[in-house]
């Protein structure tokens, strides 16, 4: 009897064996060639001259992290996408956060403010950059007409190196507070009624509520808005191609490490060096998401 | 009290549709500019904000520039094709993580997360060579190649996996039905949500795509929409009324799209992060 | 080689379906079984860059598939955009089979003897074809080092300036000549400058650099880079002067602020009415003789001569052929029959560009008889070969990043010429 039930077991175990592997098989064949063995090419890659055409290349070492380390637009570039970063993913997160919160109970338009904010996620971000980058235009620009018709002065929006990366961001923000608030709306309908109920009897006003309720039971939610806009915003590129020109004064003060890494590896043909730099902010990247699971402890409440 | 709540209800209100209004600002500009000629929206004394006439000579432009009807099919055909393979073996692998026990499977699990915390530009170049190497720049294939299978829809479909109760393959394991069977026949089912999320998912990250197609598929004849989009600003710059006219036409069918299936949108984001 | 083999196997599937909806127009799906010559099946890509000459070349090529039966199909890819494209098709072996070289680029490509068709033994044999009709420094751009010919002179360019007639008549100052400096050029540029009206002088970019600032530095007896290609020209104290003066008529307020001077193009702004004189390419014809601003308003002089008299940077885009293809001898027959004089005479009447092809190009100024074209003509005796190196991107964007610094204002010109000269030789250095 108990020969049988474990003869049975090895059976089941054999083939729960055979199926998983059978059914990860294409996923894992492609994630290995797709993205597996072109981790390792690209580091590989870092460490040659390469040629036009893919021809002539030549091991070089450490060369390319050299200039790298030297090169001051690679750090200036980190900066830019870290201050795009800061700016983009916090605010996002406030304004997609207090809009669900208001939209999170039954209310007239609730569907219709949903669809509105959640517009721009639809459209193609090549189109908001060209949209924006209208806007935003020193000389035509609707922003600055609205802005000297009540009798300010004019901003060069996108090309002030001061403030061009917090107008890219203000346009990033734009993009994906709809996405931020579709998952908040999400978390707070995972939250009991009851749990306010009790904090109203208790003489909670909203905002007590908010901080003491909502804010600890979306945490879940949150991490996982934060985790993913911080390694999406790091790797800012669309708004930057579409936005700043070449001859941009702002250039300097906006191009992402991204960027950095389309004009190495695809205007001016340096594969090795755009490896480099893109191996950059593979480290940076992973340094940032094993924090954010070091630190998650500190503020996520898993119920 | 009462007064107070209705106050604060149409307090409300105001936050949200002046929200709503900055939402919406670029839209309408975009349709504005579009109607106009070069110099009306070049105009600043005085500032034109509604076309005296509006013109329809900025979208005849454009569209005989552009081979947009070639654009939208070769968009169509890589959003279909890309959910059609990402679906299937996310499912199959999703299915697999989240309720079959098998040596080895902690490892490529973790090879699967490992590859969504990694930036997708690392992917690029050698991925560009690969098809270069086989000869195949340039065509649908390229454009589709990335979106093969996805790391995130596997992860997604093995939350959606782990979220069933456990009974239901017990019970189908009695009925006589071998593994295959039970999910296709038992769990595949109960996760059709969470796939038509994935395909959501898939279709608007294809759709926005940009620097892959931008050096994969170059040519007019194979490229996407979006990259078309980056060609048009390139090639006539700063014609304003041109390259609204172009996003304009560009975006539609995707808006379109999304006001008719817009529960299913939501919805689909929602359960993508949501589960989590 | 193996990867090729996995990836066939587990994508077939996928490979298959894309396959059939992709009906790109390249060869493979070209394989009717018409019983006529083979060239009837053959279609032939063609890659440019400049859209304003779209429909010309469409009229041009219509008469050579007329004649052989070769069907032609023009892709356009912007400039920007234009290299990543070849490089990216010459690695994929799926090369167009005819497109437009460039004096930048040609010695990259020209390192190899697979990539561009040789074609010096069929220029040889050709009837058609005799390279002694085309400005020689023009056909010599486009040749190796072994002295094969690789590609066959397309046009030529020039550059002049645009000025809006009355902007000049309403202060009162008489139209650009022949003898105009480029201090003449500062001065009437302060003149016609009235921030009130948000009119303006002039407007000069970075990126216009061989519309405008290219021709002051050979127009003050500077140079951009040595003969040899070996050196920087930007630190030569001529250079350095004629950069200087483009600094003072930023300086001078002629200019409008420099983040509206970078966010538009120079033409629109000038179609705009916001700047009374630009610099533009004989290229850009096409586009500005559209606008009905330009043709109400506007007239061409030529450029402002310097201690060294008038430069014009002139270049010449040449035609040439992937030698991968399976149409090459289709490829070459299209070549042959555009850089033929008939091809050529109908380009320049048709209005697309200056002919390379010497002597016929008096057809071209009468494409636009409203404007004074005959300034562009005229910049053919004041030509200055387009200055490249072997790498000339690599530096170029390093180039246009610094003139930014100064243009905007943030630096002072001599000290951003001085080093970039140190950049530019050492990216010199590295391409020997």
């Amino acid at each position: 009897m108990n020969n049988k039930k474990r003869k049975k077991y090895i059976n089941r175990k054999r083939k729960e064996f055979a199926w998983g592997c059978l059914f990860i098989l294409p996923t894992m064949t492609g994630l290995i060639i797709l993205n597996i063995i072109p981790i390792f090419q690209t580091i590989y890659q870092s460490f040659f001259k390469t040629g036009a055409f893919g021809r002539g290349n030549i091991f070089v070492g450490l060369t390319n992290y050299k200039r790298l380390i030297l090169d001051g637009a690679v750090w200036q570039a980190l900066l830019n996408t870290i201050k795009y970063a800061i700016a983009e993913v916090p605010i996002s997160i406030a304004i997609a956060l207090v809009i669900a919160v208001l939209l999170n109970e039954k209310m007239q338009g609730r569907s219709i403010y949903r669809a509105i904010y959640f517009l721009p996620m639809v459209v193609a971000p090549a189109a908001v950059s060209m949209v924006w980058k209208w806007l935003f235009n020193t000389e035509f620009g609707l922003l600055n007409h609205l802005l000297e018709s009540i009798g300010l002065k004019s901003v060069a929006w996108i090309s002030n190196p001061a403030i061009a990366i917090y107008s890219i961001a203000a346009v990033g923000i734009w993009s994906v507070i709809g996405y931020n608030m579709v998952l908040f709306l999400a978390g707070l309908q995972e939250i009991p009624r009851d749990y306010y109920e009790a904090a109203q009897i208790d003489g909670a006003n909203s905002v007590q509520q908010f901080f003491n309720i909502t804010v600890p039971l979306i945490s879940p939610t949150m991490f996982f808005v934060v985790v993913t806009r911080i390694i999406a915003s790091m790797q800012i590129f669309d708004s930057i191609f579409m936005m700043i020109d070449t001859s941009s004064p702002a250039l300097k003060k906006t191009q992402s490490l991204v960027y950095l890494f389309y004009r190495y590896a695809f205007v001016e043909n340096n594969k090795g060096y755009g490896s480099a730099i893109v191996t950059l902010l593979l480290g940076v990247i992973m340094i940032i998401t094993i924090f954010q699971m070091v630190i998650q402890k500190k503020w996520v409440h898993y119920n | 009290m009462k007064r107070n709540e209705k106050i604060l209800k149409s307090m409300k209100h105001v936050v949200l549709i002046l929200g709503a209004v900055i939402m919406l600002v670029p839209f309408a500009w975009m349709i504005l500019t579009a109607f106009k000629t070069n110099s009306e929206a070049m105009q600043i004394n005085p500032f034109v904000i509604f076309p005296k006439e509006w013109r329809t000579e900025a979208f005849v432009n454009v569209w005989n520039k552009m081979n947009f009807i070639r654009l939208y099919a070769n968009t169509l055909i890589m959003i279909v094709i890309r959910i059609l393979c990402a679906v299937l073996t996310a499912t199959m692998a999703g299915y697999a993580f989240g309720r079959l026990k098998f040596r080895g499977r902690d490892f490529w699990f973790a090879l699967i997360l490992f590859q969504m915390m990694v930036p997708g530009q690392i992917f690029i170049i050698p991925q560009y060579l690969m098809v270069g190497k086989v000869g195949m720049l340039n065509t649908m294939f390229s454009l589709v190649f990335p979106g093969l299978v996805t790391a995130f829809g596997t992860f997604l479909m093995r939350q959606a996996y782990m979220g069933l109760p456990k009974d239901l393959e017990d019970a189908a394991t009695l009925d006589g039905c071998n593994i295959g069977q039970t999910f296709l026949y038992v769990m595949m089912p109960l996760t059709k949500s969470s796939m038509v999320a994935l395909g959501i998912f898939t279709a608007l990250f294809g759709y926005k795509e940009l620097m892959w197609p931008l050096i994969a598929n170059t040519e007019q004849s194979t490229m996407p929409l979006s990259a078309a989009l980056a060609k048009i600003q390139g090639q006539y710059g700063s014609n304003f009324p041109e390259l609204m006219a172009a996003s304009m036409i560009a975006c539609i069918p995707m808006i379109v799209l999304y006001l008719f299936f817009q529960k299913q949108f939501i919805e689909g984001i929602a359960t993508s992060g949501g589960k989590l | 080689m193996k990867m090729k083999k996995v990836l066939a196997a587990i994508l077939g599937a996928t490979m298959t379906l894309s396959l059939a909806a992709c009906s790109s127009g390249t060869s493979e799906s070209e394989t009717s079984s018409s019983d006529d010559s083979k060239s009837k099946d053959t279609k032939l890509t063609v890659a440019i860059w400049d859209s304003n000459q779209e429909a010309g070349l469409k009229e041009i090529m219509n008469d050579f598939t007329e004649s052989t039966g070769v069907k032609v199909d023009i892709q356009v890819t912007p400039w920007r955009d234009y290299w990543t494209m070849l490089e990216a098709a010459t690695q994929g072996g799926e090369m167009p089979d005819v497109f437009w070289m460039h004096s930048d680029q040609i010695s990259s490509y020209a390192q190899y003897d697979d990539i561009l068709l040789n074609l010096s033994d069929k220029i040889e044999n050709s009837d058609k074809i005799d390279l002694a009709n085309y400005p020689e420094n023009l056909v010599s751009i486009y040749q190796n080092e072994k002295g094969d010919q690789l590609a066959v002179p397309k046009d030529i360019d020039t550059c002049a300036v645009w000025y809006n007639k009355k902007m000049f008549d309403e202060a009162g100052i008489e139209y650009p000549t022949v003898d105009w400096t480029w201090d003449d050029f500062r001065e009437i540029a302060k003149k016609l400058t009235n921030p009130e009206k948000n009119q303006y002088g002039t407007a000069i970019k970075p990126g216009s650099y061989q519309e405008s600032w290219y021709s002051t530095i050979y127009a003050y007896g500077g140079e951009v880079i040595s003969e040899d290609k070996k050196k920087s020209g930007f630190d030569n104290p001529k250079t350095i002067e004629a950069m200087q003066l483009i600094e003072n008529v930023i300086k001078d307020g002629s200019m409008p602020e420099y983040s509206v001077v970078a966010e538009n193009n120079t033409e629109e702004l000038m179609m705009a009415g916001t700047v009374a004189m630009t610099f533009q390419g004989s290229w850009m014809i096409p586009d500005l003789a559209s606008s009905d601003f330009i043709k109400e308003n506007c007239d061409i002089a030529p450029l402002p001569k310097g201690p060294n008299g008038t430069k014009s940077i002139s270049n010449g885009l040449g035609w040439a052929a992937s030698a991968q293809g399976d149409h090459t001898e289709e490829a070459w027959q299209l070549i042959e029959y555009l850089g033929s004089k008939e091809a050529q005479q109908k380009q320049a009447e048709l209005g697309v560009t200056m002919a390379a092809y010497e002597g016929v190009s008096d057809a071209w100024k009468n494409s636009h008889p409203e404007f004074n074209m005959q300034a562009y003509l005229d910049m053919l005796n004041d030509a200055q070969a387009y200055p490249s190196s072997k790498n000339t991107q690599v530096w170029y964007q390093v180039l246009m990043e610094r003139m930014v610094d100064s243009f905007s204002g943030a630096k002072p010109m001599d000290q951003v010429c001085k080093d970039f000269a140190a950049e530019m030789n050492q990216f010199l250095a590295e391409e020997q």
